[in-house]
This record gives C-alpha cells, sequence and structure tokens, in this order.
C-alpha cells in the first residue's frame, strides 16, 4: 500500500492520535495495541548486584570450590618460594660444578688414583670378595640410597597418575569394581595346568632370589638382581591364582610398611657409618673372613633392605598397570 | 687320559643337541600351520637343552656348576610345556578360520 | 696339555658360531609368520638357543657364576609368554563382544 507520507511522519500528526484514543486498545489491523508506548529499559545499580549475587552462587554450586583464608595466602607464598628455592639450588649446583678440573688434566676421577686404590685395596677395607659390591654398598653407599629413593618416587607417581578410585560414583559402583568384574567375564581364569606348574615353580624361584641376595658380596648379584627375581616370582603367583588370593598377603599396607622400614634403615645403618667416619673413630660392626656368608660389615644388611624395596616396586608396578589398584 | 675320555663323551653330547637343534629350525619353516610348528620348538626347547646341557655337565665334572646346570634343565622342563599349552590356546579363541587348517571333533 | 686346550677352544668356537647363525634364522622366522603365535614361538625359540649358548661361555672361561643367567633368562622367557597370551586373549574377547553388540542394534 502506498503512501503519501511515511510512517513516521502519520505517527506524529494529530489525526493518528485522535483516531487511536477514539478506537480505543483495538486497532482493526494490529488487534490489542498500548496506549502509551513503554519507557525503554533502563538497570537499576539494585539489579545489577543482585544479577552479581546470582551468578557467584551458580559458580559456587556448579564448581564448588570455596577456600578459606589459610589455603589462599599458602597459595600465594608457595609461588613466591619456589621460584626462590629453585634459583637458590640452580646457583649452588652451578657453583660446584665449576671447582671440578678441566677436561683431560690429570686430577679428573676418570685418569686419577681412585680406581687403582678401589682395586688394590678394596679387599681388606671393605672384607668384600666382589668389588662392585663393596664400592656401591660401602665406598658409595650415598649414591645407593638415593637410587631406592628414586625407585620409591616412581611408584608413588604411577599410584597418582593409575589408581581407580574405590568410592562409589553415580553408577552405584566403583571404577575398580567395574574392571574388576570386566576381567573376570573376558579373561580365561583357573587354568589348571598353570597353577600345577606355578605350586611346583614359585617356591623354587624364590628361594633363587634369596640365594642371590644373600651372596652379593661373593659373587655377582646383590640387592638390584635378587629383587628383580623375587618379584617375577610375585607376579608369577598373582598370573596363575588370580587377585583375591595374592590380595591375603600382599595388601597396600605391606607394601608402605615395607618400603618405608626397609628405607629408614638403611638411613639409620648409613648415618652411624658417617658418624664414625667424620670423627676417625672405629666402628664396632667387624669386617670378618673374606669368603665366608657373614662378613663384610655392613654390606649384607643394606643388601637385604634394598632387595626388598625392589622386589615389592616391581610387584607394584605390575599390579597399577593391570588393575589400578591393589 | 680320563680328561680326554671326559672331553670326548661330552662333546658327542654336545654335537647331538646342536643337531636336535638344526632340526628344529628346519622344521619349523617346513610346516603350514603354526600348531605344527609350535610342535617342532617344543621339540627343541627340552630334548635339544637337556642332552646339551648333559653334555656341558660330563666336561666340567663334580662341582657346584653342574648342579646350577641340573637346576636349569628341571625348571625348563616344568616350564616349557606349560607355555607351549598356553599358546594354544590363544590360537584357538582367537583364529576365527580354524576350519581351513584342522578338524575339529563337533561335541 | 697344549693339545687339549687348543682342540676345546676349536670345539668351542665351532659350536658358538654354529648357534649364532641358528639364532638369526630364528629372526627371519619371527619376522615372516602370519600370525601372532608365529611370533610368540620364535622369540622362545630363540631365548633356548641363547641359554646353550651362555651355558658353552660359562664352561669356557671357567667362571661358574654365568649359569645364574641362564636361569634367570628362562624364568623370564616364561614369565613373558604367560602375560601376553593371557592379556591377548582378553582384549580380544571383549572387542568381539563389543563388535556383537553393534551388529545386533
Amino acid at each position: 500500500m502506498s503512501r503519501k507520507k511515511t510512517e513516521r511522519e502519520y505517527k506524529r500528526s494529530f489525526a493518528y492520535h485522535f483516531f487511536r484514543w477514539l478506537n480505543g486498545n483495538e486497532d482493526p489491523l494490529m488487534g490489542q495495541v498500548e496506549m502509551k508506548p513503554q519507557k525503554p529499559y533502563q538497570e537499576t545499580p539494585e539489579e545489577i548486584r543482585r544479577k552479581i549475587r546470582e551468578r557467584n552462587a551458580l559458580f559456587l554450586r556448579f564448581y564448588g570450590v570455596v577456600k578459606s583464608r589459610e589455603v589462599r595466602n599458602f597459595e600465594r607464598v608457595y609461588k613466591i618460594a619456589s621460584v626462590i628455592f629453585c634459583s637458590i639450588l640452580i646457583a649452588l649446583l652451578l657453583l660446584t660444578v665449576s671447582y671440578l678440573p678441566p677436561v683431560g688434566s690429570v686430577e679428573r676421577p676418570i685418569n686419577n688414583e681412585v680406581a687403582q686404590r678401589y682395586i688394590e685395596k678394596g679387599l681388606e677395607e671393605t672384607g668384600a670378595v666382589n668389588i662392585v659390591s663393596g664400592m656401591i654398598l660401602d665406598y658409595r653407599a650415598f649414591d645407593t640410597l638415593g637410587e631406592s629413593h628414586v625407585l620409591f618416587t616412581a611408584t608413588v607417581t604411577v599410584l597418582i597418575l593409575l589408581r581407580l578410585d574405590k568410592k562409589k560414583d553415580s553408577k552405584n559402583s566403583s571404577p575398580m569394581e567395574r574392571t574388576e568384574i570386566d576381567d573376570q567375564v573376558y579373561e580365561p581364569q583357573n587354568d589348571a595346568i598353570l597353577q600345577g606348574a606355578a605350586f611346583i615353580l614359585v617356591p623354587i624361584i624364590i628361594i633363587f632370589g634369596i640365594y642371590v641376595i644373600l651372596n652379593g658380596h661373593l659373587g655377582p648379584g646383590g640387592g638390584f638382581s635378587g629383587g628383580a627375581i623375587i618379584g617375577a616370582g610375585l607376579i608369577l603367583y598373582l598370573n596363575a591364582f588370580g587377585f583375591q588370593k595374592t590380595e591375603r598377603f600382599f595388601t597396600e599396607k605391606t607394601y608402605k610398611w615395607i618400603s618405608f622400614s626397609a628405607l629408614s634403615f638403611y638411613c639409620v645403618a648409613k648415618s652411624y657409618s658417617f658418624y664414625t667416619g667424620a670423627n676417625h673413630l672405629e666402628s664396632i660392626i667387624p669386617k670378618g673372613a673374606p669368603g665366608a656368608i657373614l662378613s663384610s660389615g655392613l654390606i649384607l644388611p643394606l643388601n637385604i633392605a634394598v632387595g626388598l624395596v625392589v622386589a615389592s616396586t616391581m610387584y607394584a608396578f605390575f599390579v597399577m598397570f593391570r588393575k589400578g589398584g591393589f | 687320559m680320563f680328561e680326554w675320555i671326559q672331553f670326548i663323551v661330552g662333546t658327542a653330547f654336545l654335537l647331538t643337541g646342536i643337531v636336535i637343534f638344526a632340526i628344529e629350525l628346519y622344521g619349523s619353516f617346513h610346516y603350514d600351520y603354526v600348531l605344527n610348528r609350535m610342535h617342532m620348538a617344543a621339540f627343541g626347547d627340552t630334548v635339544g637343552i637337556g642332552i646339551s646341557l648333559l653334555g656341558l655337565m660330563i666336561i666340567s665334572g663334580l662341582h657346584f656348576t653342574t648342579l646350577k646346570m641340573m637346576l636349569v634343565i628341571i625348571f625348563l622342563w616344568c616350564a616349557s610345556p606349560v607355555s607351549s599349552h598356553l599358546i594354544a590356546r590363544l590360537e584357538v579363541t582367537t583364529n576365527e578360520k580354524r576350519e581351513l587348517h584342522m578338524e575339529e571333533e563337533k561335541e | 696339555m697344549n693339545v687339549l686346550a687348543n682342540v676345546k677352544n676349536i670345539v668351542y668356537m665351532g659350536a658358538l658360531i654354529v648357534l649364532a647363525v641358528m639364532l638369526m634364522l630364528c629372526l627371519l622366522r619371527a619376522v615372516l609368520g602370519p600370525r601372532v603365535a608365529d611370533r610368540i614361538v620364535a622369540v622362545n625359540m630363540m631365548g633356548t638357543i641363547v641359554m646353550v649358548m651362555i651355558a658353552i661361555l660359562a664352561v669356557k672361561m671357567e667362571e661358574g657364576y654365568l649359569v645364574d643367567i641362564c636361569l634367570i633368562y628362562a624364568m623370564v622367557s616364561f614369565l613373558s609368554v604367560i602375560v601376553i597370551t593371557k592379556v591377548y586373549m582378553g582384549v580380544y574377547r571383549e572387542r568381539k563382544r563389543i563388535r556383537r553388540k553393534e551388529k545386533d542394534v
């Protein structure tokens, strides 16, 4: 429909207003209309505050994180302290490295007289026929302490990453229960031939592992290889007989107690050696005759401690990757 | 003189063992299906290594090493048939085209 | 006694060379075999041949402690076969069931 005036001009004219007042709320074309137009929407400060309060409450219910004052302070301090600590550590290590003699000189550890002395005087000073065992557990026992702690740290890291929850979640069963039921349905269990073979072989393997640990100072072997053999024996037992029978004697508590007591025994025994060595005293522990089992001072108990840590670490790794928990 | 006799008898056993290993290797290339090849491999695992280590035991005489070799033989004779059983079980459950290679008895 | 030592050396070295050649042929079998079980069998065979080689070396060098390594090797190969077969069978059956469910739906 073409008009002479545009709609805007028409709405400003007198005839429009008059006929609207005459016809009331009803318009023949548009139906019910309002007589007075609305004012544009303006936000009051009350409304803005109400909206902010609602959004905060929603976040709180959704994310559920309420930090107390102590936690917030700790986080601030932690960021600064970690940067300071790392830079101090880097500065100390660089300072130590700069004291080493330059490459190729006579005083470097590769070329000097330390290796000669280990070979010549190793037997009389440590009492061990196996010079390598004497070196890693007597001359340089501090490094072996660090290695055992590295094993422990590795297990803790794998535990953080791979463990399944034991709490029941929305489906009314925990993730660990569901993996167990899956395993039981899909995997072949209770193989009679394998159980018969494991019945004979597991004692042989464990006794052989103990033999290798105890003969660490007389021949090749020692704590690390013996511990690996015992761990392999436990894995064979687990595969043949299932998880429930193994959990009768090896649970998470067992693993924690074995690692903790073995590592603390190692620390205590070696600090005694440090004390007597630093003050130029003679230690009480006898060296014995070379070639006998009860000889060479502290090497035998330390071998046993290292072997226990390695065995439980190997078993823990296998169970973590298999089932997600002990 | 006694040493020569010991050495010759031990070497005879050792060479027999190596010949058995060679037969095992030829057999695993000759047959078509995995279960037949496994039969030849088990052959080498038990008899082959038994006779070879018996020869080495005779050469070294009465020594602690001899006892350890006997332990190795006992361990292998207990463990190798179990491995064969498990591999056969794996083959039977995962192969879907079994009728091409073997006949099964309908139960 | 020099004759005996020379003959011993020749016999040991010959046996070791023959066994080493057989080891390479076993590796060929492991690469060629079309199924999974072929490869497991071939690796087992290789382990047994290596065990005989270690025992010959132990007698040649007259160090009694190398036979311990033989025992450890036997145990490790046995254990690896057990774990591989169990895991493979479990995964295979699970996938088969999932595929059958998808087909039905």
